[in-house]
């Protein structure tokens, strides 16, 4: 647990040194949701809202996430080696991940709200849809971009392999996020809220198991 | 002699339900009419695809606790062959629903499913071929089919009974098994089943040995 939170620290040191990484993110958000505002014109419909949200979330994990391995492949994939076993990596990937994606996902919501409104009348349900979603994107996220970084291939395989998986978080996430806008109520929409608890415990596990075969060479 | 004795039930089961499943008497339903008999050769691709791809996923696994290459070998053969029957699944699928819903594709969680789980695997094939080095190429192989499996199996198996569906069983629809699906089509519809995952299991076993040869 000790050197997991060090891996964790250490991660977030980089991040920050390396600021302007979280800056081109900011303003890639800023860019995209402008570009639908303009194009737009409107105020989009609830469910235009939803998709559009998701939409901007879903490429901009996407992108945060092929650089996920960038400091530990290559020449430094040994020393790392050499500094972490796989179980904590990975655990403190995953955890990195999921902060930084709570972190875009919440951007991409106060800017919408700012550009398009906030229709969201169950604000507590959306935020922890939200977060549910955002924790299972960071799993698939990690281990894709821990599969096309081992490959040293192209960076768009990423992409490739992840795509796919995300569609069942995303399904469920944007179905408990448009019940959230409608106004249901947290028990209502427990079921739903359960089973993506449920699914992203599941591919955590998965995840980490399945690491330490993907982190040796 | 005894390894093929598979083979020829195999292909006795598959003639069987191809013949006798369109000599057979079947219900006469509204909207699916004499449709169908495409249950036998329609519903029986999916059935013969997850049995190739948990086949694949179980060569998988074991890959990754042996570190045998054969087990790769199998496994790739195994998705290869549940690509084509997932294909097949997928056409005959886009007919029967051009006949009986009005369209060749619809906003359904099945077909959604059959999307998601074709753009998996063509990711796992893109994936295999990005790499030069059998054994590690096995082993992130590996990887990515095992965790692919299972969110193809919450895709297809748990996401749809939340959800409406245009599929029988599902959203409160009446469901094959509970009505629909009377002891005449199950006659026919068993033996495809199970013929087909014989077949399949022959084909993959023959481009098993061919990756074997190869390499």
């Amino acid at each position: 647990m000790q050197k997991t939170m060090r891996l964790l620290v250490r991660f977030f040191r980089q991040e920050v040194r390396n600021s302007n990484v979280l800056f081109s993110l900011g303003l890639y958000l800023l860019g995209v949701s402008y570009l639908i505002y303009l194009l737009s014109g409107s105020t989009p419909s609830d469910s235009a809202w939803n998709t559009l949200l998701w939409v901007v979330v879903f490429f901009g994990s996407v992108q945060l996430s092929s650089r996920s391995f960038e400091f530990e492949s290559g020449p430094y994939f040994y020393y790392f080696q050499t500094i972490a076993n796989a179980k904590h990596t990975i655990i403190a990937k995953i955890l990195f991940n999921v902060a930084y994606m709570m972190l875009l996902s919440m951007a991409t919501w106060a800017l919408f709200s700012v550009f398009f409104g906030n229709p969201v009348y169950n604000t507590a349900l959306f935020f922890i849809g939200l977060m549910l979603g955002a924790t299972g994107f960071s799993v698939v996220l990690t281990l894709t971009s821990g599969i096309a970084h081992r490959t040293k291939g192209n960076a768009t395989l990423g992409a490739i392999l992840a795509i796919p998986l995300l569609f069942p978080v995303l399904q469920l996430t944007s179905a408990i996020n448009l019940q959230a806008i409608v106004g249901v109520t947290l028990t209502d929409a427990a079921n739903l809220l359960g089973t993506l608890v449920a699914l992203d415990m599941g591919i955590g596990l998965l995840a980490y198991l399945l690491f330490p075969y993907l982190w040796q060479d | 002699m005894k390894g093929s004795i598979y083979k020829v039930l195999g292909l006795l089961l598959v003639a069987y339900s191809l013949i006798y499943g369109l000599l057979t008497k079947v219900p006469d339903l509204p909207l699916l009419a004499e449709s169908i008999r495409n249950l036998f050769y329609h519903v029986s691709m999916w059935f013969a695809m997850v049995a190739m791809m948990a086949a694949s996923f179980w060569n998988a696994i074991r890959f990754l606790g042996t570190e045998d290459l054969g087990k790769d070998r199998r496994s790739i053969s195994l998705a290869e062959m549940g690509m084509f029957f997932s294909f097949m699944g997928l056409f005959t699928g886009m007919v029967w629903a051009k006949f009986t819903w009005g369209a060749w594709w619809t906003n359904d969680p099945k077909l959604n499913g059959t999307a998601i789980t074709i753009l998996i695997y063509l990711a796992y094939f893109v994936l295999r071929n990005s790499m030069d080095d059998a054994r590690k190429k096995a082993r992130i192989s590996a990887v990515y089919n095992i965790f692919a499996f299972v969110m193809m199996i919450v895709f297809i198996g748990i996401l749809p009974r939340m959800t409406d569906s245009l599929h029988p069983g599902n959203g409160g629809n009446p469901g094959f098994n509970s009505y629909d699906l009377d002891n005449g089509l199950r006659m026919v519809f068993y033996p495809a089943v199970i013929g087909w995952i014989l077949v399949g299991t022959w084909i993959a076993s023959l481009r098993y040995r061919l990756k074997a040869l190869q390499e």
